[in-house]
Protein backbone atom coordinates (compact mmCIF):
# COMPACT_ATOMS: atom_id res chain seq x y z
CA UNK A 1 0.00 0.00 0.00
CA UNK A 2 1.06 3.39 -0.96
CA UNK A 3 1.56 6.37 1.79
CA UNK A 4 -1.11 8.40 0.50
CA UNK A 5 -3.29 5.55 0.07
CA UNK A 6 -3.04 5.11 3.67
CA UNK A 7 -3.07 8.08 5.18
CA UNK A 8 -6.79 8.77 3.30
CA UNK A 9 -7.77 5.29 4.74
CA UNK A 10 -6.16 6.29 8.47
CA UNK A 11 -9.34 9.06 8.87
CA UNK A 12 -12.02 6.29 8.74
CA UNK A 13 -9.59 3.47 10.82
CA UNK A 14 -9.67 6.18 13.75
CA UNK A 15 -13.39 6.51 13.18
CA UNK A 16 -14.16 2.82 13.34
CA UNK A 17 -15.68 3.21 10.32
CA UNK A 18 -13.08 0.63 8.17
CA UNK A 19 -13.49 -2.19 6.67
CA UNK A 20 -12.17 -5.15 7.89
CA UNK A 21 -10.34 -5.81 4.05
CA UNK A 22 -9.09 -2.36 4.42
CA UNK A 23 -8.45 -2.25 8.15
CA UNK A 24 -5.80 -5.27 7.98
CA UNK A 25 -4.11 -4.12 4.61
CA UNK A 26 -3.39 -0.49 6.68
CA UNK A 27 -2.33 -1.81 9.84
CA UNK A 28 0.00 -3.98 7.72
CA UNK A 29 1.15 -1.15 5.95
CA UNK A 30 1.34 0.87 9.31
CA UNK A 31 3.32 -2.15 10.87
CA UNK A 32 6.35 -1.20 8.38
CA UNK A 33 5.82 2.46 7.73
CA UNK A 34 6.87 4.99 10.72
CA UNK A 35 6.05 8.29 8.82
CA UNK A 36 2.36 6.77 8.60
CA UNK A 37 2.52 5.82 11.72
CA UNK A 38 3.70 9.04 13.04
CA UNK A 39 0.77 10.81 11.19
CA UNK A 40 -1.89 8.29 12.91
CA UNK A 41 -0.30 9.05 16.37
CA UNK A 42 -0.93 12.83 15.67
CA UNK A 43 -4.32 12.60 14.11
CA UNK A 44 -5.35 10.53 17.07
CA UNK A 45 -3.75 13.32 19.47
CA UNK A 46 -5.49 16.19 17.48
CA UNK A 47 -8.49 14.16 17.98
CA UNK A 48 -8.06 14.10 21.70
CA UNK A 49 -7.03 17.59 21.95
CA UNK A 50 -10.58 19.01 19.74
CA UNK A 51 -12.45 16.56 22.19
CA UNK A 52 -11.04 18.60 25.03
CA UNK A 53 -11.26 22.09 23.03
CA UNK A 54 -14.90 21.34 23.46
CA UNK A 55 -17.63 23.54 22.73
CA UNK A 56 -17.40 27.54 22.26
CA UNK A 57 -19.24 28.92 25.59
CA UNK A 58 -22.38 29.27 24.85
CA UNK A 59 -23.27 33.07 26.27
CA UNK A 60 -25.95 33.33 29.12
CA UNK A 61 -28.19 35.49 27.78
CA UNK A 62 -28.55 33.41 24.16
CA UNK A 63 -31.58 31.01 25.94
CA UNK A 64 -33.51 34.23 27.47
CA UNK A 65 -33.35 36.11 24.23
CA UNK A 66 -34.16 33.03 21.96
CA UNK A 67 -37.03 32.46 23.89
CA UNK A 68 -38.21 35.94 23.78
CA UNK A 69 -38.19 35.60 19.99
CA UNK A 70 -39.83 31.98 19.70
CA UNK A 71 -42.51 33.52 22.36
CA UNK A 72 -42.89 36.53 19.84
CA UNK A 73 -42.79 34.53 16.86
CA UNK A 74 -46.33 33.39 14.65
CA UNK A 75 -46.94 29.87 15.26
CA UNK A 76 -46.50 27.82 12.21
CA UNK A 77 -49.91 27.92 10.06
CA UNK A 78 -49.36 25.03 7.87
CA UNK A 79 -51.46 21.92 8.52
CA UNK A 80 -54.48 20.03 7.39
CA UNK A 81 -57.32 22.74 6.66
CA UNK A 82 -59.50 21.40 8.92
CA UNK A 83 -57.63 22.61 11.62
CA UNK A 84 -59.06 25.57 13.51
CA UNK A 85 -57.83 28.94 12.62
CA UNK A 86 -54.23 29.24 14.89
CA UNK A 87 -54.34 32.10 17.20
CA UNK A 88 -51.25 33.62 18.79
CA UNK A 89 -51.72 32.95 22.98
CA UNK A 90 -50.88 35.12 25.33
CA UNK A 91 -47.03 34.29 26.95
CA UNK A 92 -48.43 33.21 29.57
CA UNK A 93 -50.13 30.29 28.24
CA UNK A 94 -47.31 29.36 26.08
CA UNK A 95 -45.41 27.95 28.92
CA UNK A 96 -47.03 24.70 30.48
CA UNK A 97 -45.07 23.07 33.84
CA UNK A 98 -42.37 21.03 31.79
CA UNK A 99 -40.82 24.81 30.64
CA UNK A 100 -40.39 25.06 34.41
CA UNK A 101 -36.46 24.18 34.60
CA UNK A 102 -35.79 25.85 31.33
CA UNK A 103 -37.61 29.20 32.25
CA UNK A 104 -35.73 28.75 36.36
CA UNK A 105 -32.39 28.40 34.85
CA UNK A 106 -33.04 31.59 32.67
CA UNK A 107 -34.47 33.48 35.72
CA UNK A 108 -31.52 32.01 37.23
CA UNK A 109 -28.95 32.92 34.93
CA UNK A 110 -30.10 36.68 34.71
CA UNK A 111 -29.92 36.77 38.66
CA UNK A 112 -26.31 34.90 38.59
CA UNK A 113 -25.28 37.12 35.87
CA UNK A 114 -26.48 40.12 38.13
CA UNK A 115 -24.60 38.92 41.06
CA UNK A 116 -21.41 38.48 38.94
CA UNK A 117 -21.53 42.06 37.96
CA UNK A 118 -22.03 43.19 41.17
CA UNK A 119 -20.00 40.99 43.66
CA UNK A 120 -16.60 40.62 42.25
CA UNK A 121 -15.66 38.43 44.98
CA UNK A 122 -14.47 34.93 43.83
CA UNK A 123 -16.79 33.31 46.18
CA UNK A 124 -20.38 34.83 44.51
CA UNK A 125 -18.42 33.84 41.62
CA UNK A 126 -17.83 30.46 41.63
CA UNK A 127 -21.41 29.88 42.86
CA UNK A 128 -22.81 31.55 39.74
CA UNK A 129 -20.42 29.31 37.72
CA UNK A 130 -21.72 25.97 39.38
CA UNK A 131 -25.19 27.13 39.54
CA UNK A 132 -24.77 28.07 35.43
CA UNK A 133 -22.81 24.57 34.92
CA UNK A 134 -25.56 22.78 37.13
CA UNK A 135 -28.57 24.56 35.03
CA UNK A 136 -27.23 23.54 31.53
CA UNK A 137 -26.48 20.15 32.40
CA UNK A 138 -29.97 19.36 33.24
CA UNK A 139 -31.09 21.49 29.71
CA UNK A 140 -29.25 18.71 28.01
CA UNK A 141 -30.34 14.94 27.00
CA UNK A 142 -27.54 13.62 29.51
CA UNK A 143 -26.26 15.21 31.89
CA UNK A 144 -22.67 12.97 31.89
CA UNK A 145 -19.81 11.77 29.15
CA UNK A 146 -19.21 8.81 31.09
CA UNK A 147 -22.65 7.18 32.38
CA UNK A 148 -21.62 3.91 34.85
CA UNK A 149 -22.13 3.27 38.07
CA UNK A 150 -19.13 1.69 38.36
CA UNK A 151 -16.43 3.66 40.47
CA UNK A 152 -13.84 1.52 39.15
CA UNK A 153 -14.69 2.59 35.69
CA UNK A 154 -15.80 6.36 36.27
CA UNK A 155 -12.15 7.42 38.65
CA UNK A 156 -10.01 6.21 35.65
CA UNK A 157 -12.19 7.64 32.87
CA UNK A 158 -10.94 11.02 34.42
CA UNK A 159 -7.29 10.35 34.40
CA UNK A 160 -5.79 12.34 31.20
CA UNK A 161 -8.85 14.04 31.27
CA UNK A 162 -7.83 16.52 34.59
CA UNK A 163 -4.32 16.66 35.92
CA UNK A 164 -6.00 15.30 39.38
CA UNK A 165 -8.06 12.41 40.86
CA UNK A 166 -10.94 12.35 42.59
CA UNK A 167 -12.30 10.17 44.82
CA UNK A 168 -15.55 8.37 43.50
CA UNK A 169 -18.04 6.76 46.18
CA UNK A 170 -20.15 4.19 45.14
CA UNK A 171 -23.41 5.15 47.36
CA UNK A 172 -26.26 3.11 45.47
CA UNK A 173 -26.64 1.43 48.85
CA UNK A 174 -27.72 4.61 50.71
CA UNK A 175 -30.10 5.49 48.02
CA UNK A 176 -27.81 7.91 45.68
CA UNK A 177 -26.65 5.54 42.65
CA UNK A 178 -23.88 7.15 40.61
CA UNK A 179 -25.15 8.16 36.85
CA UNK A 180 -21.79 8.94 35.70
CA UNK A 181 -19.19 11.75 34.77
CA UNK A 182 -18.59 14.56 32.98
CA UNK A 183 -16.39 17.82 32.66
CA UNK A 184 -16.83 21.13 33.05
CA UNK A 185 -15.19 25.17 33.17
CA UNK A 186 -15.35 26.54 36.43
CA UNK A 187 -13.50 29.14 37.03
CA UNK A 188 -11.30 29.53 34.37
CA UNK A 189 -10.38 25.66 34.62
CA UNK A 190 -11.13 22.77 33.73
CA UNK A 191 -13.18 20.08 36.55
CA UNK A 192 -14.86 17.00 36.77
CA UNK A 193 -18.12 16.72 37.49
CA UNK A 194 -19.26 13.25 39.32
CA UNK A 195 -23.63 12.60 39.17
CA UNK A 196 -25.45 11.20 41.21
CA UNK A 197 -29.14 10.89 41.86
CA UNK A 198 -31.51 11.23 44.44
CA UNK A 199 -35.12 9.63 43.58
CA UNK A 200 -35.80 12.11 40.15
CA UNK A 201 -33.32 14.50 41.72
CA UNK A 202 -29.91 14.90 39.95
CA UNK A 203 -27.30 15.64 42.07
CA UNK A 204 -23.83 17.51 40.15
CA UNK A 205 -20.27 17.25 42.41
CA UNK A 206 -18.20 19.59 40.64
CA UNK A 207 -14.35 18.89 42.26
CA UNK A 208 -10.90 20.37 41.37
CA UNK A 209 -7.51 20.62 43.06
CA UNK A 210 -7.04 23.64 45.84
CA UNK A 211 -4.78 26.04 45.53
CA UNK A 212 -3.77 26.30 48.98
CA UNK A 213 -4.45 22.89 50.34
CA UNK A 214 -5.94 23.50 53.38
CA UNK A 215 -9.03 21.59 54.40
CA UNK A 216 -12.61 22.89 54.75
CA UNK A 217 -15.56 22.03 56.75
CA UNK A 218 -18.87 21.50 55.07
CA UNK A 219 -20.55 24.29 54.42
CA UNK A 220 -24.09 24.98 52.84
CA UNK A 221 -25.30 27.99 50.33
CA UNK A 222 -28.45 28.01 48.82
CA UNK A 223 -29.64 29.88 46.18
CA UNK A 224 -32.33 30.56 44.45
CA UNK A 225 -34.23 27.05 45.45
CA UNK A 226 -30.84 24.84 45.00
CA UNK A 227 -28.74 23.73 47.75
CA UNK A 228 -25.06 24.13 47.28
CA UNK A 229 -22.84 21.91 49.74
CA UNK A 230 -18.59 22.93 49.52
CA UNK A 231 -15.96 21.47 51.10
CA UNK A 232 -12.11 20.44 51.07
CA UNK A 233 -10.68 17.38 51.94
CA UNK A 234 -7.29 16.23 50.48
CA UNK A 235 -6.05 19.35 48.38
CA UNK A 236 -9.48 18.53 45.98
CA UNK A 237 -12.45 21.51 46.84
CA UNK A 238 -15.77 19.66 46.47
CA UNK A 239 -19.16 21.62 45.53
CA UNK A 240 -22.16 19.30 45.26
CA UNK A 241 -25.52 21.23 43.92
CA UNK A 242 -29.01 19.75 43.75
CA UNK A 243 -32.36 20.78 44.67
CA UNK A 244 -32.82 18.14 47.03
CA UNK A 245 -33.27 19.94 50.36
CA UNK A 246 -30.47 21.19 52.57
CA UNK A 247 -30.64 18.06 55.22
CA UNK A 248 -30.41 15.55 52.46
CA UNK A 249 -28.13 16.99 50.72
CA UNK A 250 -25.72 17.40 54.20
CA UNK A 251 -26.36 13.27 54.16
CA UNK A 252 -25.06 12.95 51.25
CA UNK A 253 -22.05 15.01 51.18
CA UNK A 254 -20.82 13.04 54.86
CA UNK A 255 -21.66 9.59 52.87
CA UNK A 256 -19.00 10.81 50.36
CA UNK B 1 -48.41 18.21 19.55
CA UNK B 2 -46.83 20.51 17.14
CA UNK B 3 -46.49 23.41 19.05
CA UNK B 4 -44.50 25.83 20.18
CA UNK B 5 -43.67 24.52 23.88
CA UNK B 6 -43.27 21.07 21.83
CA UNK B 7 -40.18 22.57 19.91
CA UNK B 8 -39.13 24.61 22.77
CA UNK B 9 -38.47 20.77 24.05
CA UNK B 10 -37.03 19.12 21.54
CA UNK B 11 -34.99 22.04 20.44
CA UNK B 12 -33.36 24.22 23.12
CA UNK B 13 -31.63 21.01 24.65
CA UNK B 14 -29.12 21.34 21.18
CA UNK B 15 -28.77 25.33 22.06
CA UNK B 16 -24.66 24.35 22.89
CA UNK B 17 -24.27 22.30 19.27
CA UNK B 18 -26.39 24.76 17.69
CA UNK B 19 -24.38 27.92 19.00
CA UNK B 20 -20.82 25.80 18.74
CA UNK B 21 -21.55 25.29 14.99
CA UNK B 22 -22.63 28.76 14.03
CA UNK B 23 -19.45 30.06 15.92
CA UNK B 24 -17.10 28.04 14.10
CA UNK B 25 -18.82 29.01 10.55
CA UNK B 26 -19.29 32.55 11.27
CA UNK B 27 -16.04 32.62 13.96
CA UNK B 28 -17.26 36.02 15.67
CA UNK B 29 -19.87 35.55 19.00
CA UNK B 30 -22.01 38.24 18.44
CA UNK B 31 -22.73 37.06 14.83
CA UNK B 32 -23.22 33.55 16.33
CA UNK B 33 -25.34 34.50 18.16
CA UNK B 34 -27.91 36.40 15.49
CA UNK B 35 -27.73 33.04 13.49
CA UNK B 36 -28.59 30.91 16.21
CA UNK B 37 -31.62 32.93 16.90
CA UNK B 38 -32.35 33.36 12.78
CA UNK B 39 -31.89 29.53 12.89
CA UNK B 40 -34.69 28.85 15.36
CA UNK B 41 -36.83 30.78 14.17
CA UNK B 42 -36.91 29.10 10.43
CA UNK B 43 -36.49 25.74 12.37
CA UNK B 44 -39.63 26.68 13.80
CA UNK B 45 -41.77 28.06 11.21
CA UNK B 46 -40.31 24.40 9.56
CA UNK B 47 -41.52 22.19 12.18
CA UNK B 48 -44.19 20.48 10.66
CA UNK B 49 -41.67 18.92 8.29
CA UNK B 50 -39.49 17.66 11.16
CA UNK B 51 -39.66 13.66 11.55
CA UNK B 52 -38.00 11.37 14.18
CA UNK B 53 -36.74 10.66 17.11
CA UNK B 54 -32.96 12.86 17.15
CA UNK B 55 -33.94 16.53 16.43
CA UNK B 56 -30.17 17.30 16.28
CA UNK B 57 -28.80 16.74 12.68
CA UNK B 58 -32.09 18.46 11.52
CA UNK B 59 -31.65 21.53 13.57
CA UNK B 60 -27.74 22.07 12.89
CA UNK B 61 -28.59 21.71 9.28
CA UNK B 62 -30.92 24.73 9.34
CA UNK B 63 -28.13 26.51 11.26
CA UNK B 64 -25.84 25.83 8.87
CA UNK B 65 -27.52 26.82 5.85
CA UNK B 66 -28.22 30.28 7.87
CA UNK B 67 -24.60 30.60 8.72
CA UNK B 68 -23.77 30.51 5.23
CA UNK B 69 -26.73 32.54 3.93
CA UNK B 70 -25.04 34.92 6.69
CA UNK B 71 -21.53 34.72 5.45
CA UNK B 72 -22.40 35.34 1.85
CA UNK B 73 -24.19 38.64 2.78
CA UNK B 74 -21.22 39.46 4.82
CA UNK B 75 -19.04 39.10 2.10
CA UNK B 76 -21.29 40.87 0.00
CA UNK B 77 -21.11 43.69 2.28
CA UNK B 78 -17.40 43.34 2.22
CA UNK B 79 -17.59 43.47 6.26
CA UNK B 80 -15.19 41.01 6.48
CA UNK B 81 -13.48 40.29 9.98
CA UNK B 82 -10.37 39.21 10.48
CA UNK B 83 -9.52 36.17 11.84
CA UNK B 84 -7.81 37.84 15.07
CA UNK B 85 -10.98 40.10 15.99
CA UNK B 86 -12.50 36.75 15.47
CA UNK B 87 -10.09 35.44 17.97
CA UNK B 88 -10.18 37.77 20.15
CA UNK B 89 -14.39 37.62 20.58
CA UNK B 90 -13.95 33.67 21.15
CA UNK B 91 -11.58 34.97 23.97
CA UNK B 92 -9.32 32.10 23.53
CA UNK B 93 -6.83 32.38 26.03
CA UNK B 94 -3.37 32.31 24.82
CA UNK B 95 -0.63 30.23 26.61
CA UNK B 96 0.85 33.01 28.55
CA UNK B 97 -2.58 33.61 30.18
CA UNK B 98 -2.38 30.66 32.39
CA UNK B 99 -1.64 31.50 35.86
CA UNK B 100 1.29 30.27 36.97
CA UNK B 101 0.42 30.13 40.61
CA UNK B 102 -1.16 27.32 40.53
CA UNK B 103 0.11 23.76 40.87
CA UNK B 104 0.83 21.56 37.70
CA UNK B 105 0.78 24.56 35.99
CA UNK B 106 3.20 23.24 33.56
CA UNK B 107 0.78 20.32 32.59
CA UNK B 108 -2.19 22.35 32.25
CA UNK B 109 0.12 25.16 29.77
CA UNK B 110 1.12 22.37 27.44
CA UNK B 111 -2.54 21.00 27.48
CA UNK B 112 -3.54 25.07 26.83
CA UNK B 113 -0.93 25.73 24.48
CA UNK B 114 -1.96 22.04 22.62
CA UNK B 115 -5.38 23.64 22.31
CA UNK B 116 -4.63 27.18 21.77
CA UNK B 117 -3.06 26.49 18.16
CA UNK B 118 -5.34 24.02 17.67
CA UNK B 119 -8.24 26.12 17.67
CA UNK B 120 -5.80 28.41 15.50
CA UNK B 121 -5.20 26.13 12.89
CA UNK B 122 -9.01 24.86 12.58
CA UNK B 123 -9.86 28.45 12.06
CA UNK B 124 -8.02 28.94 9.05
CA UNK B 125 -9.08 25.78 7.55
CA UNK B 126 -11.64 25.96 4.66
CA UNK B 127 -15.33 26.20 5.99
CA UNK B 128 -16.36 22.64 4.05
CA UNK B 129 -12.99 20.96 6.03
CA UNK B 130 -13.78 23.30 9.18
CA UNK B 131 -17.46 21.97 9.52
CA UNK B 132 -16.91 18.42 8.53
CA UNK B 133 -14.17 18.48 11.62
CA UNK B 134 -16.40 20.39 14.35
CA UNK B 135 -18.93 18.13 13.51
CA UNK B 136 -16.75 14.55 14.23
CA UNK B 137 -14.27 15.80 16.62
CA UNK B 138 -16.49 18.23 19.41
CA UNK B 139 -20.12 17.20 18.56
CA UNK B 140 -19.21 12.65 17.67
CA UNK B 141 -21.82 13.07 15.12
CA UNK B 142 -21.85 9.60 13.02
CA UNK B 143 -20.62 10.20 9.38
CA UNK B 144 -24.60 9.47 8.57
CA UNK B 145 -25.25 12.55 10.78
CA UNK B 146 -22.47 14.46 9.37
CA UNK B 147 -23.95 13.92 5.60
CA UNK B 148 -27.29 14.83 6.28
CA UNK B 149 -26.50 17.90 8.23
CA UNK B 150 -24.05 18.81 5.19
CA UNK B 151 -25.87 17.57 2.72
CA UNK B 152 -23.54 15.72 0.75
CA UNK B 153 -22.75 12.04 0.04
CA UNK B 154 -20.95 10.06 2.76
CA UNK B 155 -17.90 9.05 0.80
CA UNK B 156 -18.09 12.90 0.30
CA UNK B 157 -17.96 12.98 4.21
CA UNK B 158 -15.19 11.20 4.65
CA UNK B 159 -13.05 12.08 2.16
CA UNK B 160 -13.34 15.68 3.58
CA UNK B 161 -12.31 14.39 7.18
CA UNK B 162 -9.29 12.56 5.85
CA UNK B 163 -8.63 15.82 4.19
CA UNK B 164 -9.53 18.37 7.16
CA UNK B 165 -7.49 16.01 9.82
CA UNK B 166 -4.29 15.93 7.41
CA UNK B 167 -4.55 19.87 6.75
CA UNK B 168 -5.07 20.55 10.17
CA UNK B 169 -2.52 19.00 11.31
CA UNK B 170 0.08 20.50 8.44
CA UNK B 171 -1.59 23.92 9.70
CA UNK B 172 -0.38 23.14 12.96
CA UNK B 173 3.19 22.33 12.21
CA UNK B 174 3.20 25.59 10.51
CA UNK B 175 1.98 27.64 13.24
CA UNK B 176 4.36 25.76 15.69
CA UNK B 177 7.50 26.66 13.10
CA UNK B 178 6.48 30.01 12.80
CA UNK B 179 5.19 30.92 16.32
CA UNK B 180 6.56 29.19 18.94
CA UNK B 181 9.51 26.56 17.79
CA UNK B 182 9.54 24.89 21.06
CA UNK B 183 6.27 25.31 22.39
CA UNK B 184 5.39 21.79 22.44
Amino acid sequence: MHCERARELLSPYLDEALAAHDRSLLTAHLASCQDCTKFAVDLRRLTRTLAAVGRQATPPSLLPRLRRALADAQPPVSGPPVRPPHRPRPPARTMPWRALPVLAAAAVTAVATWWLLSLAEPEARLQHDVLAAHMRALLQENPTQVASGDTHWVKPWFSGRVDFSPSVTDLSAEGFPLLGARLDYIGDRRVGVLVYRRRQHTIDVFVWPNPDGKDRAQRVVVRKGYTLVTWTRQGLTYWAISDLDADELKTFQRLL
Amino acid sequence: MRSLPRFEQLALKHLEAAYNLAFWLVRSRPDAEDVVQDAYLRALRGFQNFHGDDMRPWLLAIVRHTAYRWLNNRRRAGNVISLEEAYEAAAIRSPGEVADSEPNAEARLIGAAEQHYVVRALGELPPAFREVLVLREIEGLSYRDIADVTGAPIGTVMSRLARGRRDLRQALTQLLAKDEPNAL
